[in-house]
């Protein structure tokens, strides 16, 4: 039994379920109707868009259009993920990019290389599909593992340069850090593995069922994609942190703290902003 | 043994420390004097290379302070800070990290000296089963003076590691510094009592000048 498709005219009613929210929000003073609409109209688009794109994509089949795109889907990613490190994009943009690329393309071929396998590995159902996927799971834990490691450092520079007085090499001093914020990157992953199947199917498992698979089939993708996102995600914060460390860091072993965007010359941006902000009031 | 060579430290746009030449000397025990923020501890950050001076150079047993040679610089001195940052959790555990650094693995950590400098410095001989945020304020600056001893480096670079203390453990904390003649150590400090030890040269660094 195949998918039953969706007619617009049903679409159209699925948004009719969006006037309870709007409700709540109203009744309760959620304040959420904007950012809501706001959500839903720009998930649409996208996703209408994207509709669209992989149509085309998936008819033509092309292996190079096929790896461009998923290199634009791997630009975007990375740029998310520095984003959020609060770190600047120039600094780091070139590193975590190969780090990403390297994690998904290395664990994208081993599953269509070996564990499928399939013809063309350069087929758009797989890589771009599977490859998504991974991008998409590994990108979180890459988030929190990247902005966790910087940030700590930071935050704990006391310690950390006390433990450089101590006699530690670079490398001892980050390694606490380094281990704590690889074990926050993969939680979210391990956590969501330990309860798959007893809390809810998860979104690859359903796809596949609703696509007319049987259950067999569809737990062992599942499987499989879980096994490679946990994979993936270990594999680009790692490769991420130590190729970042040597830009990040100075010689002495410092890390420097123009690295980060809120830094002004002379001291924490926010912070003197806040000063004003207090002597101002206080006037 | 330690030699600053016409400083110049800006922090922030502000100048903090201007043309500065001070050395000291191995064996010698320099008390720095001045008001807060006139850059006393940022001479143990140029020492350690947590920052670089905008202009001047600084010496290590006669070599400059620079990137290549800094690790080894650290492994020489004995650095308290202020703030005490031994980070939290078991002091079991601190203290193993501290010795399985690859810089301190040969220098065999022993028991018996730690329990004979925890009652020296009068902390509760169980102190090692307790966990560091337990601890208070001197208590913690005790177990990182016993740390910084246990480190068997010569150079001390000391940061207001008197503050939280009472008057009894002041006097024996300055003495036990001030009297031992292997000891270089270089001393940020308000306190009066280190100025009790005839030993002790004062250094104001607002004037840049000896004071004795």
């Amino acid at each position: 039994m195949a998918t039953i498709d969706i007619s617009i005219f049903s679409l159209a009613l699925t948004f009719i379920l969006l006037a309870l929210p709007a409700a709540l929000s109203l009744i309760f003073g959620f304040n959420l109707i904007k950012s809501l609409f706001y959500s839903v109209a720009r998930m649409s688009v996208q996703l209408i868009l994207i509709g669209f794109f992989l149509k085309y994509l998936f008819e033509w089949n092309n292996a190079i259009i096929n790896l461009l795109w998923l290199t634009v889907m791997i630009l975007t990613a990375v740029y998310s993920a520095v984003k959020s490190s609060e770190i600047k994009t120039g600094k780091i943009f070139a590193p975590v990019f190969i780090s990403f690329s390297f994690a998904t393309f290395i664990v994208i071929f081993y599953l269509n290389i070996v564990v499928i396998p399939i013809e063309n590995v350069f087929d758009a159902r797989y890589l771009i599909v599977l490859g998504g996927m991974l991008l998409g799971n590994s990108l979180r834990g890459n988030i929190v593992g990247i902005s966790a490691f910087y940030k700590n450092i930071r935050k704990e520079s006391k310690e950390y340069l006390y433990k450089l007085s101590l006699g530690a090499t670079l490398y001892e001093a980050l390694l606490p850090y380094f281990r704590d914020s690889v074990r926050l990157a993969l939680q979210p992953t391990l956590a969501a593995m330990a309860t798959m199947g007893i809390v809810a199917l998860p979104g690859m498992m359903t796809g596949v069922l609703l696509g007319g698979a049987s259950p067999e089939t569809a737990i062992k993708y599942q499987i499989v994609i879980m096994i490679a996102i946990v994979t993936s995600t270990i594999l680009s914060v790692v490769l991420t942190i130590l190729t970042t460390i040597r830009i990040c860091f100075d010689k002495f072993g410092v890390l420097q703290p123009d690295v980060f965007i809120d830094y002004k010359n002379g001291g924490n941006k926010k912070r003197i902003k806040r000063n004003k902000k207090l002597i101002s009031k206080t006037e | 043994m330690i030699k600053f060579e016409n400083i110049h430290i800006n922090y922030g746009g502000v100048k903090v420390i201007e043309n500065l030449s001070l050395e000291i000397g191995r064996g010698e025990k320099v008390v720095i004097f001045g008001k807060s923020g006139s850059g006393k501890s940022s001479l143990f950050s140029l020492l350690l290379g947590f920052t670089t001076p905008e202009k001047g150079k600084v010496f290590f047993d006669g070599k400059p302070v620079d990137e290549k040679n800094v690790w080894n610089v650290r492994e020489n001195i004995a650095y308290i800070d202020q703030s005490v940052s031994l980070g939290s959790g078991k002091i079991k555990e601190s203290l193993a990290s501290v010795f399985a650094l690859k810089a301190n693995a040969g220098l065999g950590f022993s028991e018996k000296r730690l329990n004979d400098l925890t009652n020296f410095f009068d902390l509760p001989p169980d102190v090692n089963d307790k966990n560091i945020e337990d601890l208070s304020g001197g208590e913690k600056q005790r177990l990182a003076i016993i740390i910084a001893i246990l480190l068997k480096r010569n150079v001390f670079l000391l940061d207001e590691i008197t503050s939280a203390l009472d008057e009894a453990l002041k006097k024996k904390v300055a003495d036990y510094f001030a009297n031992n003649n292997e000891y270089t150590c270089l001393i940020n400090s308000h306190d009066p009592v280190w100025l009790e030890n005839p030993t002790i040269k004062i250094f104001n660094l607002d004037e840049k000048k000896w004071l004795q």
